[in-house]
């Protein structure tokens, strides 16, 4: 029995270092946005925050981004916001994505592609990869879009 | 003495086909986008001649360019694709000739490998060129059938010398690249 706690302890233990897991809360995120200054995930606590990963070279992305444009001005009223996270190696195709697409919400980049250390922590195996966080900070959903991800937003607003 | 290098040179150059190959564009699909997956970029970056691999979404292609003193692989990089889950849709690579004279239909021995060019004007090569690979599981089907129907030679079907090649003196499976410009 002992045993078994010990090897169940080891597992949970390995899991732990494996991707962000729904229900538990977000590990804190630091980088850069357009201008070189650093934003982190922390500061955003009290608000929804759509956590999404994305590469201007991405088309389901870009076409993602679409839709998000058109939902955040109201939502944002309301207290939601998004940290777009770009894994863009060149920085300049990045900040012409944000204004082709007219992005208004929080864009931070780490260069580097699949390798970029944020990706390999998330563990991001392709994108678009999204993690919703609660106002507590807590992960609550992955890979919500369209319309099942306006009804959660929602949802956790009205909490 | 300047005559006398251009004759060696000229000479050198005339006994054997030479190409340098630097970069590959190809495109890959699947059921998902595959310049989304990481498995992909992780398949071809393993291996152990490709430099660098890029998304290029325009074209939706990857450009891969090699490293200068490794020989590339067009097949390994055939196979990790279809290892991570996805089909090559087209395929292109990019080498540096040095007179290097094809004919249609006729294979042709470039550095030590194969080539069997087809749906080309006879000519010779010279400097920059992009070969796009014309064998099965490196274009869609129905391309595929397109360049098969363009030649009698059976090697088109497996990309391995058969007999019609054997007379040519190449051993029988013998790795073809079948190829046009």
């Amino acid at each position: 029995m002992k045993k078994l706690l010990y090897i169940s302890a080891i597992f949970i233990s390995v899991t732990a270092s494996a991707q962000p897991a729904v229900g538990t809360l977000s590990p804190e995120i630091t980088l850069k946005d357009v201008k070189g200054n650093p934003v982190s995930l922390s500061s955003l606590k009290g608000k929804v925050v759509l956590i999404d990963f994305w590469a201007s070279w991405c088309g389901p992305c870009r076409r993602a981004n679409k839709h998000l444009v058109n939902i955040y001005p109201s939502l944002k009223k309301k207290g939601f916001e998004i940290y777009g996270i770009s894994i863009d190696d060149e920085i300049s195709d990045w900040k012409r994505a944000i204004t082709a697409d007219k992005i208004q919400w929080l864009q931070v980049n780490e260069t580097g592609g699949w390798n970029a250390p944020i990706a390999n922590q998330w563990k991001i195996e392709q994108i678009p990869t999204n993690y919703l966080v609660d106002k507590e900070g807590k992960i609550v959903a992955r890979d919500l879009e369209g319309r099942e991800l306006e009804k959660a937003i929602d949802n956790l607003l009205k909490k | 003495m300047k005559k006398i290098i251009i004759i060696i040179i000229v000479a050198v150059a005339a006994t054997t086909a030479k190409a340098q190959f630097t970069k590959a564009t190809l495109q890959a699909s699947g059921l998902t986008c595959a310049m989304c997956s990481k498995a992909i970029n992780d398949a071809l970056k393993g291996l152990p001649f490709v430099e660098t691999v890029k998304p290029d979404i325009k074209n939706s292609v990857f450009t891969v360019s090699f490293k200068q003193d490794r020989e590339a692989d067009i097949d390994a990089m055939q196979k990790a694709v279809e290892d991570a889950g996805f089909f090559v849709a087209k395929f292109i690579v990019t080498g540096v000739f040095i007179n290097t004279e094809i004919k249609n239909d006729e294979h042709i021995t470039i550095s030590g490998k194969e080539y069997h060019f087809l749906n080309v004007k006879d000519q010779v090569l010279n400097g920059e060129k992009n070969l796009t690979i014309v064998d099965k599981n490196f274009l869609t089907a129905n391309a595929f059938k397109k360049y098969t129907a363009s030649t009698t030679m059976q090697c088109i079907k497996t990309g391995r010398a058969g007999g019609c090649c054997t007379k040519a003196g190449l051993a029988a499976g013998t790795r073809i690249y079948h190829v046009t410009i």
